[in-house]
């Protein structure tokens, strides 16, 4: 349903994505992790077209794009088929929790805007928060932020969600009520593409586990053999590194 | 000693000058609304870099900004109809508010610019991300949230055109400013007279101060 072939991005003299290939099947959930800098992000940004690749094709259902010859249509299209939740949730600060998730179906579905407004309520209420829906954002958590702006991802009507390390910003009592909405709708089977460095929720939610690493896709495989059988040594030194942190955060619980 | 202010006089002319207030009020609300317009036009131009328009609308706003209003309002009314013919039927009312949105409209296009830039560069990709285009995401999320930052000096703007608009009387239109030259030079009585047009527009400035002061204190409520 997703197929991305030979994406590359380039800013200035920095090669960040080095023609990165792959595919998401429908319905299936991708966690991509990695250290900081190797591209995750720029990958997942590009996919949305909120950066533009400086080459390669993506495909999302019936919508392909060659960077080499976009049009502004074409991006719009394609943007239609994904929806984005980011790091810092970038709510519309002038608009309630409702109006957040009643954009898309309003502005660019043109939807009657009661209907707009029923479904977007109904959306919030899935993420636990029909009491909130009359609220600014500044009025809200971290934590409900990133609710709300999970529910607007889900009113888009896009195919697919792209999630942008979207507990990273948050205070620790806020990340489970987050990871909660993302495995709900992972029962579901709403194709996800996350990049995060919850390495416990990649191992419960994910169907594949990619690592990447300077801007290349080093190796991918289910949880089980990424986590515990990882064949190339820079993704045995990451999971290993991150198992540990794991664990001494553990025994710095029990103490 | 005694002040000779003839205090009567003043009294007097104080309603009939009110009478050319609304005048006055016109050419200021017409001409912000049009500034407005054109504002928002121009800061939209600048900010999206559009080829062409871009040059031309930093050439519109660099004269306008470099060149007093009592030059531009002559050039309008006195100078443009010997050129062409076609403005020649352009009465002086019509001139003067051209001129006022055509000088303000520069510097406000300048602060809705800025505020515009203001709004964090977040808001934009959000928008971009559920499938809106820029003009959507300006007309939904950019401008309504550049609208509150640049209210107080959008109101700041209006407040220097109604001042402003005692320039038209060098065109010949009959607004307070106008009429109280007219009583001025009839009476002798210039300091009085001049007195009270300076009165009127004090009242209505502060008027507006405080409606501006209002205003402000709920867009910051709103959100």
């Amino acid at each position: 349903m997703i197929k991305v072939q030979n994406l590359s991005k380039k800013f200035a003299d920095n090669m960040v994505l080095n023609g990165i290939d792959f595919e998401v099947a429908h319905g299936e959930i991708v966690v991509i992790i990695g250290p900081s800098g190797t591209g995750k992000s720029t990958l997942l940004r590009c996919l949305n077209y909120l950066e533009i690749p400086t080459s390669g094709v993506i495909e999302i259902a019936d919508v392909k794009v060659d960077s080499a010859t976009a049009t502004a249509a074409q991006i719009t299209n394609l943007r239609k088929k994904s929806s984005f939740v980011f790091q810092n949730y970038s709510l519309f600060a002038n608009k309630t929790a409702l109006q957040n998730v009643a954009e898309s179906l309003i502005t660019v579905w043109k939807e009657p805007k009661l209907v707009a407004l029923k479904q977007a309520e109904t959306i919030l209420q899935q993420v636990g928060l029909g009491e909130k829906i009359h609220q600014y954002p500044s009025q809200l958590s971290g934590g409900q932020q990133q609710r709300v702006g999970i529910a607007r991802a889900m009113a888009a009507k896009g195919e697919v969600i792209l999630f942008d390390e979207p507990t990273s910003s948050l205070d620790p009592e806020w990340v489970d009520e987050v990871l909660a909405v993302m495995k709900q709708l992972a029962v579901q089977k709403q194709t996800m593409i996350i990049v995060t460095h919850e390495m416990q929720f990649a191992r419960e939610v994910a169907n594949r586990v990619i690592f990447m690493e300077g801007g290349n896709i080093v190796e991918q495989g289910t949880p089980k053999q990424i986590f515990e059988k990882p064949q190339h040594q820079r993704t045995k030194e990451f999971v290993g590194r991150s198992v540990k942190q794991n664990l001494s955060a553990l025994d710095s619980a029990m103490l | 000693m005694q002040m000779p202010l003839d205090v009567q006089y003043i009294l007097e002319l104080l309603p009939i000058l009110l009478k050319y207030l609304s005048v006055t009020m016109e050419m200021a609300i017409l001409g912000f609304c049009f500034a407005i317009i054109l504002a928002v036009i121009l800061a939209i131009v600048r900010v999206f870099k559009l080829p062409v328009l871009h040059n031309f609308a930093g050439l519109f706003i660099s004269f306008f900004r470099g060149t007093p209003l009592l030059v531009q309002l002559f050039l309008l009314y006195y100078g443009l109809p010997q050129v062409m013919p076609i403005f020649a039927g352009v009465d002086a009312f019509s001139a003067a508010i051209i001129g006022l949105s055509l000088h303000f409209s520069a510097y406000m296009a300048e602060s809705i610019r800025a505020a515009i830039m203001g709004v964090n560069k977040s808001q934009m990709e959000a928008c971009l991300s559920i499938g809106m285009t820029r003009l959507q995401a300006m007309r939904r999320i950019i401008l309504p949230q550049a609208a509150r930052v640049a209210t107080p000096s959008l109101m700041n703007y209006f407040i220097d055109m109604i001042k402003s608009t005692s320039l038209a009387f060098t065109l010949g239109v009959a607004e307070i400013m106008a009429k109280a030259q007219m009583e001025a030079s009839s009476s002798f009585k210039y300091f009085e007279s001049f007195l009270a047009v300076a009165l009127i527009y004090w009242a209505v400035i502060e008027i507006f101060s405080r409606l501006q002061h209002y205003l402000e204190i709920r867009m910051n409520r709103a959100y």
